[in-house]
């Protein structure tokens, strides 16, 4: 090989010292949005009803805002539109707007009634592909709901919009003489207010991390999907990963595009779900149909079956992250395929579990007050925090498949232009969630939730810098910013700037599947424009016979 | 020269492969220089005989996108369609193929000696090539190599990276919080049958294991020591700087080319033996960790209160796996007797009191009237859990209500009341 393309390292050794890199140091400062109280507070017999309301009561005065300056003097025929409170004042052949909760009806969706006939099953039903029935698009039915009762919307503007249960939107149209609400137009909460990047630190005592940090651009890496099963083939592209993590290899300093892919300049990995291969959901539902055949043959054992639980899994995952622990910080959120409680928000992997990482781990809560969160921080799914000062919305991905699944998908076949088409979806319906100010829409009809009696955290408060949703079949990202036209008079560019906010920017990502795609994505602390690098083996002639 | 040494014995004996990790943590070198020890020597010795050493190489760089012009107007007439159809997108979205096109996707790939050249072309540009792996023969299948990555791993275990990793080559943090806390030695009752449960949990790179020992102190002067002095016998004889007792097995073996041929078998003795010292300290650690989901037990310094609550709890434990047991047991019976039992019953209940009378003999008190009896019930309780509890109960078993005393015995899960009441259904029956 000539000596000027020995890249570094294809030369004998030289006797230069290697200087000891050193990684930039991380701001983190999650916030307890989705933590569930713990033991004897948390019960699970309150009636799933109270989020719907919670939601409503929250979402309605936004979205009536926006409505209001929209359609305020809206003029059909000479008929002004009217607000009207509740949609069972609705009355027909006047022209009127209202807001409330949408409720989908669709023929494959899950049915409770289904579920009671088997009421004995102990494990989740496998997910289905869509509820909608693509034969039978008629027998879908959208309603709008509110504390009064139900309205049922219809009207060609409805098809050219997706919703989702659990939506709050204002709708403007007239009920015709089927008793239909017919509509014309519909209103979206929007983005919520968007803080400050470092509002929350700055009260905080981070001052001077917040110096250090703001000076050298960073790196937040984003993986999802490790898919550790234990066999030895699906590790390879994760100890490249791990080299790479830890900066035994990368990319040489020398090149235009090197500095940024510098893996020193990573704060910060968040593992976004789905860590563990094994699928236990499935298997489990699998498992209990034979169950039932084995269950004459042998007396059922409860409990811990070392013969059937495979701790190799977790063991890797352990591994993995105790290896690139000790030198970049980790926040480690569960996905659907984890060891952690299936409904949403699912709680942090225990520690309990990671016996080695779990020295990185926060100490354990004692008392009351609050803590810092550890170098190791096993987070819930969906999870909210600051990460260098910007505020971080992400799911595991299970938000997104289920909102996709309301929408009419030819997802049959997986040619590339449907994959295509799909991973578009996903996005535009994470750009949908943002707009409807809920990150977990179909959360408690198509998701199994937590039933929160006094608060539905899934509403997005404050708006995020960067939404995540994990485990997607491809990379994708886009930014989303305020809709100005949507919210003011086009006139009015002194407005654009809002009473007390800015346009809010949002950079959305999905993030791919790791041990389908190899990638890890990389969102730059300063521009938060979004990299990916790939990890993988090349399959070359060898291979190939 | 130690490294060319180390590798022939290695590579070229004992038919291994080696990464450039692998050598990096057995010489103590930094990754860098393991990789350009590694070039050196497959250069060399294939210079010498050629195919003698195979290696594998990563290559990082910008790889070329995979035919861009069909797919770039593809996606074109997607993005088309998809916009049309779902008109509620804001104007503000932006349209993301100018930004995916320009997108940057660096690719690291490991790739064969043989497929090298193939794997370079598919670059636009390439940042660095470096040599992953040695080995003496042709890789067929690259996945070998996560092996040699996890006997890497087992095999240093015990290093520190907190401590080691400037050496190697690791982007050190300054800013990483690790826990040191000493952790009560396992209680020995409870430590003992455990293990055995535990034994199929696979151990891999126990370095925790020194942490409940409480040696967590001295051990970064140990590491220290340990490292410094490698690297001052790097050139000359190593075996004379092994001072901890404990590490000597691997550092022997790694470093020492001599004692190659016992590492094979001595390996998985290694590895057995510290999986039984990890098997107690996985236990021990889980128990602590269910202790730390109440706050106010989670102080470890309260060892001995700890303990007395363990010893408990275990009581408690096994108390309740006796429980289980029974159920256990009983349960096909259980699910069956409801099916069963109330039909031959409830047929001719107002009847026949006598054949209920015989059931009283069997359970106990034979009174009249009202008798107490112990029943298991099964409840759901607040959170959802399924409780059996024995309680006692008053039952009355006069001729005029025999409903009230048909329920109980349905709803009753266990085995010692349920099968005299087998029994008597055998006798109702032989008697009609």
């Amino acid at each position: 090989m000539a000596p000027d393309e020995d890249f570094g390292f294809l030369r004998p050794p030289s006797n230069e010292e290697y200087e000891p890199a050193y990684r930039t140091p991380s701001s983190y400062n999650p916030l307890d949005t989705f933590r569930l109280p713990m033991g004897g507070v948390r019960h699970y017999q309150q009636q799933y009803g109270d989020m719907y309301f919670l939601r409503l009561a929250k979402l309605k005065p936004a979205v009536e805002q926006i409505a209001a300056a929209a359609w305020d003097g809206f003029n059909i025929a000479g008929e002004n539109a009217r607000r009207v409170d509740r949609v069972l004042d609705v009355r027909q052949g006047e022209l009127c707007w209202v807001a409330g909760t949408i409720y989908m009806d669709m023929p494959l969706k899950p049915n409770i009634l289904d579920d009671l006939t088997k009421e004995n099953f102990t494990s989740a039903p496998p997910p289905r592909r869509a509820y909608v029935d693509p034969s039978n698009p008629s027998a879908t039915q959208i309603m709008m709901e509110d504390e009064s009762g139900r309205l049922c919307l219809t009207g060609a503007f409805l098809s050219s919009v997706h919703l989702a249960t659990g939506a709050i939107i204002a709708a403007l149209g007239t009920e015709n003489s089927n008793g239909e609400f017919e509509v014309i137009d519909i209103k979206l909460p929007d983005l919520p207010p968007q803080p400050k990047r470092w509002e929350r630190d700055e009260t905080d005592k981070n001052q001077n991390g917040k110096d250090a940090v703001s000076k050298e651009g960073g790196k937040i890496a984003f993986v999802s999907g490790l898919g550790i099963t234990g066999a030895s083939s699906d590790t390879l592209a994760l100890e490249l990963l791990t080299d790479y993590l830890l900066g035994y290899t990368g990319f040489s300093g020398n090149d235009e595009n090197s500095p940024s892919m510098n893996a020193s300049k990573i704060t910060r990995l968040i593992i976004a779900g789905n860590s563990l291969g094994a699928s236990v959901t499935t298997d489990a539902a699998s498992a209990g149909s034979d169950a039932a055949a084995k269950k004459k043959l042998a007396p059922k054992k409860y409990g811990y079956d070392a013969s059937a639980y495979n701790a190799s899994p977790i063991t890797k995952l352990d591994n993995f992250l105790a290896e690139i622990l000790p030198s970049i910080p980790v926040t480690l959120m569960p996905g659907e395929k984890d060891p952690a409680n299936v409904s949403l928000p699912q709680q942090g992997i225990h520690r309990a579990m990671l016996p080695q990482s779990r020295a990185y781990c926060a100490p354990p809560p004692s008392g009351e007050d609050k803590q810092e969160p550890g170098w190791f921080d096993s987070v819930t799914n969906p999870w909210e925090g600051d990460v260098e000062g910007w505020r971080v919305w992400g799911c595991s991905g299970q938000n997104v498949d289920d909102v996709l699944r309301y929408l009419e998908f030819p997802g049959e076949d997986s040619s590339l232009d449907t994959e295509r088409e799909e991973s578009e979806a996903r996005l535009q319906i994470m750009d949908a969630m943002l707009r409807w100010r809920c990150g977990v829409p179909t959360a408690p009809d198509t998701i199994w939730s937590y039933p929160f009696q006094d608060d539905d955290p899934f509403v997005l408060e404050s708006c995020p810098h960067i939404f995540f949703a994990g485990n997607q079949p491809s990379f994708k990202t886009a930014m989303v910013e305020t809709d100005i036209p949507l919210r003011f008079d086009e006139g009015n560019t002194e407005m654009t700037n809002g009473p007390g906010t800015t346009a809010a920017r949002v950079r959305l990502i999905s993030i791919p599947k790791f041990k389908e795609t190899g990638e890890l994505v990389l969102v730059d602390t300063e521009t938060l424009e979004a990299e990916v690098i790939r990890f993988g083996t090349f399959a070359g002639q060898e291979e190939k016979k | 020269m130690d490294s060319k040494m180390y590798l022939a014995e290695q590579v070229l004996n004992e038919q291994r492969t080696i990464t450039y990790r692998a050598l990096g943590r057995a010489l103590k070198v930094h990754a860098n220089r393991a990789k350009q020890l590694l070039f050196e020597f497959h250069s060399k010795e294939n210079a010498k005989k050629p195919q003698s050493v195979h290696a594998t190489y990563v290559i990082s760089g910008i790889q070329k996108p995979p035919e861009p012009p069909a797919t770039n107007g593809h996606a074109k007439d997607d993005e088309d369609e998809v916009m049309q159809s779902s008109p509620y997108l804001p104007s503000s979205m932006p349209n993301q193929d100018a930004p995916s096109d320009s997108l940057r996707i660096a690719s690291i790939i490991l790739a064969r000696e043989e497929d090298l050249e193939d794997a370079k072309a598919t670059f636009q540009s390439i940042s660095t090539i470096h040599v992953y792996s040695v080995q003496p023969t042709a890789l067929q299948d690259l996945n070998v190599l996560t092996d040699v990555c996890r006997e890497v791993a087992t095999a240093y275990a015990q290093d520190d990276p907190l401590e080691g990793g400037k050496d190697w080559g690791m982007i050190q943090n300054r800013n990483v919080k690790r826990r040191t806390g000493a952790r009560p030695p396992p209680p020995p009752t409870a430590s003992a049958p455990k293990t055995k449960t535990e034994s199929t949990v696979p151990a891999k790179r126990p370095f925790e294991k020194s942490a409940p020992a409480g040696k967590t102190e001295n051990k970064p002067e140990e590491t220290k020591s340990q490292s410094s002095s490698a690297a001052n016998s790097q050139t000359s004889s190593k075996p004379a700087a092994k001072p901890a007792p404990k590490r000597e097995k691997s550092n022997l073996f790694s470093s020492f080319a001599k004692a190659k041929p016992k590492q094979k078998t001595s390996t998985p003795a290694e590895s057995a033996t510290p999986s039984g010292a990890e098997d107690v300290v996985l236990d021990d650690a889980s128990e602590e960790e269910a202790e730390e989901l109440f706050p106010n037990s989670a102080d470890t310094a309260a060892a001995a209160a700890t303990r007395e609550s363990k010893k408990e709890r275990e009581e408690k434990l096994k108390a309740m796996m006796e429980d289980d047991d029974a159920d256990d047991e009983e349960m096909p019976d259980a699910d069956e007797e409801p099916v069963r039992e109330p039909t031959p019953i409830e047929q001719p209940p107002p009847s026949k009191p006598a054949e209920l009378k015989e059931e009283v003999t069997v359970q106990g008190g034979r009174r009249r009237g009202k008798r107490q009896v112990m029943k298991k019930r099964t409840v759901k309780d607040e959170e959802g859990y399924l409780v059996t509890r024995e309680e006692a109960t008053w039952e009355s078993f006069s001729e005029d209500e025999p409903a009230p005393k048909k329920k109980p015995a349905v709803n009753v899960a266990k085995g010692k009341g349920a099968k005299p009441g087998q029994g008597n259904i055998m006798s109702f029956f032989g008697k009609k």
